[in-house]
C-alpha cells in the first residue's frame, strides 16, 4: 500500500474517432475479450495498488458497466478504494483541457487516500508492468517526477503528444521535449508517471487555478526548462503496444498473436483481468478453417478465419471469409459474407454475402450494433 | 437468533463421494471437482441450475479431498451465491461434544447437518448430488410437489428398458405416486429411473432422518433406507418426469461420453444459452491462439489456449497448448495439458497439467467405431517422448 493509482479514462478519445463515439478510450475493446482499462488496471493490482480513481467526464456508461464494483481485480474489498471518479455537476462541463484539469477533479480523492505516492496512467498504452519496481527507482532517485518511458524501437507508433526524454546513465532526464521524433538515444514517455502525492496535490491546485491544464507542457517541459523539477526516468525494456490513433490500435490488435508478446504481456504470474461473461468455450465447426486467429469464448466459428481477432460470443457463418480484422463481441457474419481489413464495432450484423473491404492502412469500420 | 426471512426451499449438495470409478482423475480430488466440457467442474451443474431456479441456499456436504473443491467454490460469487443471508456454505464433518464421525450415507451426511438446515427453516429441502451432467430447473419440480400434495418428490427419467436394470427404478401408478422402488432390478417393471434428485417436506424429512440414526442397522442411505421407510410408512411419493439430458459421469466411460455429446447436435445439452447460463469459476486467461498449421474440427476450444496442431471431434479445455504435428482425436483434454509435436492422442481423455512427449502415441481407435475402453492419462502425468499407452 505505497501508491494510489489514478487512471485517465478520456484522454486521446478523439484521436480514436468512429471507436470511441460512444465509449471512453478505457473502454475500447481489445485483444479478442479485455478493454483497454483492464491491462492497466491488472498492472495496478498486480503491484499491489488497491487504492485506485479512475477519472472520467463523458460517455462513461460503458465504462461503468465494464468495471462494476472492481470484483473481477479483487477491488470490491473493504479494504480497497476504488472509484469511478465522475466529474461535479458543479464544474465546468466541457472536455477536460488536459491532465491536470482532470486531476483537479480527483484531489478530494487524494486528499482521502493514504498511501505517500501516486501513479498516474493513461489506458492507451498497452503492457505488462511492474509499478513497484518503478516506484523502487523512484525513491532511489530522490526525483520529483518519475516518467516510465520505453525505447521500443520496433512498431513505433507514437502520437505528436508523446513526451520524448533523453536520460544519462543514472536515469537522469537531460531532455526533455514534446512533438519530437524518436531518436536511438531517446526515450518515448508510456503516459505514466510516479510522484508523491502531497507534492502533486500542490502542483494541481497551483497550476489549475492558473489556467494551465497540461501535465506534460505546463508543469514538466515549464519546470524543466527552468531546472526547477527533477526528472528520474525508468525505462521500461518489455514490449509496449501504443494505441494512439486507429491504426496504431488495429495493428496492435494483431501484435499480440506474436508468441513473444503473448507471453509477456499475459503472464501466469501477473494475469490481465477483465469481466467475467460465463460463456461457454468456442465451437468450431466441421467446415471452419482458422489461420493466425486469436479467438475468444462463447464463439461458434464455421466460416474461414486468417489474421483476425474474434471477441466473446461471435457467430461467423458457413462460407464467410474473414481476412485481417476484429470482430467485436456479440456480432454476427452472415454465410457467405467476405470481410477484409476491417473493424466490426459490437453487436452488428454482416448479412449474407455482403462484402467488406478496407485497406490494409485504412481499416473500414462497422459502427456499434450497425447491420450491413 | 437467526436474522433474515425463512427460505421456502434450500438444496443439499452430497459431494462427499470419493468417485473411485473415475481412478487417477479423483486420486487428489474431489468428484464434483473434476473439469468437464473445456471450462466447467461437474459441480457447476447443479450449481448453477439452482441458481437458474431461484435457490439461493445450498449446502455442499464434502468429505473426500475437499481441497480443491473449498478452493474452487470459494465464496460462492461466480455462481451469484455470495449472499448475506444463505448462499453456499461448505459443509465438512466436524467434531461434536458427544460423537464425532465421518459422514456415513449419503442420509447421515444430512443428519449430521440438520442444524444447518434449521437455519433457515425452510418448507422444503432439495437433495442433489455432484455427479450429473443436466440443466434442470427446480422450480418446476416444486410447483409439481405442492400441485400434488407430494411428501417426497423424486426426479426420473425415462431409458430404454434394456438398459433399465442399471438404474434404481420407480415402479409408479397412473396417478405417478410411486408404491415401490427398487435398486437395479434384473426385471425392470417400469423404465422411470431416479435422477439423484429428491425433493422433500423438512419435517418429513427430518423425522425420517433421525429415526434412520437410531437404527443400528440402517447404512445411512437415501436409497437403501430413507425411501424405502416413506414407502412402508406410506407417505406420499411422486415420481417427476424429467425429459431433457442427465448423464451420471461416474464412470470413465460416461465422463468420456458426456463430453462427446455436447459435440452431438442431436444431443439436447447446449451450452451456450443466454436464458440458462451454466455459470463457472472464470480465470484470467486470454483468447485461445490458432496458428497457421492448425486445423480444428468439431470441437470445443475454451480460452487460454494455443493449437497449432489438428483437433477433430475434441475438447480442449482451458489452458491447453498443442504444438504443430500433434493431433487429437475424440478426446478430451483437460485444462493445461501440453502435447508435443508430432504426439497422437485418441480415444483419450488426458488429466489436469499433463504432458504428452513428442511422438507419444495415446489411446487408438476401436475397430466397430464404439469405445468403450477410453484410455485415460492421470492428473499431472509426464507422458514420455515416443512413448505409447494403449488402455
Amino acid at each position: 500500500m505505497k501508491m494510489t493509482g489514478i487512471i485517465f479514462s478520456n484522454i486521446y478519445d478523439i484521436s480514436l474517432g468512429d471507436l470511441t463515439m460512444n465509449r471512453t478510450v478505457a473502454s475500447l475493446p481489445f485483444g479478442g475479450r479485455y478493454r483497454l482499462v483492464d491491462f492497466v488496471l491488472s498492472n495496478m493490482v498486480n503491484s499491489n495498488v488497491s487504492s485506485i480513481g479512475i477519472i472520467t467526464k463523458y460517455n462513461y456508461q460503458s465504462l461503468m458497466d465494464h468495471l462494476g464494483s472492481g470484483a473481477e481485480w479483487d477491488l470490491s474489498r473493504k479494504n480497497a478504494n476504488f472509484y469511478i471518479l465522475p466529474p461535479f455537476a458543479s464544474g465546468i462541463t466541457n472536455v477536460y483541457r488536459g491532465n491536470l484539469d482532470a486531476l483537479s477533479n480527483a484531489v478530494r480523492f487524494l486528499e482521502a487516500t493514504k498511501p505517500d505516492y501516486v501513479i498516474m496512467c493513461d489506458t492507451t498504452v498497452i503492457c505488462n508492468i511492474n509499478f513497484e519496481k518503478a516506484l523502487d527507482s523512484h525513491v532511489e532517485s530522490g526525483a520529483d517526477v518519475t516518467v516510465i518511458a520505453s525505447r521500443n524501437m520496433l512498431n513505433y507508433e507514437g502520437s505528436d503528444s508523446d513526451l520524448i526524454v533523453i536520460k544519462d546513465k543514472n536515469g537522469k532526464a537531460t531532455d526533455l521535449a514534446i512533438g519530437q521524433t524518436l531518436g536511438c538515444d531517446s526515450l518515448a514517455g508510456m503516459g505514466m508517471y510516479i510522484v508523491e502525492r502531497e507534492y502533486l496535490i500542490s502542483i494541481i491546485n497551483s497550476y489549475v487555478a492558473r489556467g494551465r491544464y497540461s501535465f506534460e507542457k505546463d508543469f514538466l517541459l515549464s519546470r524543466f526548462a527552468d531546472d526547477r523539477v527533477n526528472i528520474n526516468v525508468y525505462e521500461f525494456t518489455d514490449p509496449v503496444l501504443r494505441n494512439h490513433n486507429i491504426l496504431a490500435y488495429f495493428n496492435n490488435n494483431f501484435r499480440i498473436m506474436d508468441e513473444q508478446i503473448r507471453d509477456n504481456i499475459f503472464k501466469t504470474k501477473a494475469p490481465i483481468y477483465t469481466k467475467v461473461r460465463d460463456e461457454a468455450p468456442s465451437y468450431y465447426s466441421e467446415s471452419c478453417v482458422v489461420n493466425d486467429s486469436l479467438i475468444a469464448d462463447g464463439c461458434k466459428i464455421k466460416g474461414k478465419l486468417d489474421t483476425t481477432i474474434v471477441f466473446r460470443d461471435v457467430t461467423i457463418e458457413e462460407g464467410a471469409k474473414i481476412k485481417n480484422s476484429i470482430i467485436m463481441q456479440g456480432t454476427v457474419v452472415g454465410k457467405g459474407a467476405k470481410i477484409e481489413n476491417a473493424i466490426i464495432d459490437k453487436n452488428a450484423t454482416i448479412t449474407p454475402g455482403a462484402t467488406l473491404i478496407g485497406g490494409s492502412g485504412s481499416p473500414v469500420i462497422v459502427h456499434k450494433g450497425d447491420t450491413i | 437468533m437467526i436474522r433474515g426471512k425463512s427460505k421456502e426451499c434450500i438444496a443439499m449438495l452430497l459431494a462427499g463421494g470419493q468417485g473411485s470409478r473415475l481412478k487417477v482423475l479423483t486420486a487428489a480430488t474431489a468428484k464434483p471437482a473434476v473439469p468437464f466440457g473445456g471450462k466447467y467442474r461437474i459441480i457447476d451443474f447443479p450449481l448453477s441450475n439452482c441458481v437458474n431456479s431461484g435457490i439461493d441456499t445450498v449446502g455442499i456436504m464434502t468429505q473426500y479431498q475437499p481441497l480443491e473443491l473449498n478452493d474452487y467454490i470459494g465464496t460462492g460469487s461466480p455462481w451469484g451465491l455470495d449472499r448475506n443471508f444463505g448462499g453456499v456454505h461448505i459443509l465438512p464433518p466436524y467434531a461434536k461434544s458427544s460423537k464425532s464421525e465421518w459422514y456415513k450415507g449419503t442420509a447421515n451426511a444430512i443428519y449430521q447437518n440438520i442444524n444447518f438446515v434449521d437455519r433457515y427453516d425452510p418448507e422444503y429441502v432439495l437433495v442433489l448430488s455432484g455427479d450429473h451432467i443436466y440443466k434442470m430447473d427446480y422450480e418446476k419440480m416444486l410447483k409439481y410437489h405442492k400441485k400434488k400434495g407430494s411428501e417426497c418428490t423424486i426426479a426420473v427419467l425415462d431409458v430404454p428398458i434394456e438398459e433399465a436394470s442399471r438404474f434404481g427404478i420407480m415402479n409408479t401408478n397412473p396417478d405417478d405416486s410411486i408404491y415401490e422402488f427398487e435398486e437395479k432390478p434384473k426385471q425392470p417393471k417400469s423404465t422411470k429411473a431416479s435422477m439423484g434428485v429428491y425433493l422433500f417436506n423438512w419435517d418429513i424429512l427430518k423425522e425420517y432422518l433421525i429415526s434412520d440414526e437410531a437404527d443400528p442397522n440402517s447404512s445411512n442411505d437415501f436409497g437403501k433406507n430413507i425411501i424405502p421407510n416413506l414407502l412402508k410408512d406410506k407417505k406420499k411419493l411422486y415420481a417427476y418426469q424429467f425429459d431433457g439430458y442427465w448423464k451420471d459421469v461416474g464412470t470413465l466411460e460416461s465422463l468420456w461420453e458426456a463430453n462427446m455429446d455436447l459435440l452431438d447436435p442431436d444431443v439436447p445439452i447446449e451450452l451456450k444459452d443466454k436464458n440458462y447460463k451454466i455459470y463457472a469459476r472464470n480465470y484470467a486467461e486470454p483468447p485461445s491462439l490458432i496458428s497457421r498449421t492448425a486445423e480444428i474440427n468439431n470441437s470445443f476450444v475454451a480460452e487460454g489456449c494455443t493449437v497449432k496442431g489438428s483437433v477433430k471431434n475434441s475438447i480442449i479445455s482451458t489452458g491447453c497448448k498443442i504444438a504443430e504435428d500433434a493431433i487429437i482425436i475424440n478426446s478430451v483434454l483437460m485444462p493445461d495439458v501440453e502435447v508435443h509435436s508430432g504426439a497422437v492422442v485418441k480415444y483419450s481423455i488426458v488429466g489436469s497439467e499433463s504432458t504428452i512427449g513428442m511422438n507419444a502415441k495415446i489411446g487408438e481407435i476401436p475397430e466397430d467405431g464404439t469405445k468403450k475402453d477410453i484410455c485415460v492419462i492421470g492428473r499431472g502425468s509426464d507422458i514420455a517422448a515416443g512413448s505409447v499407452v494403449i488402455q
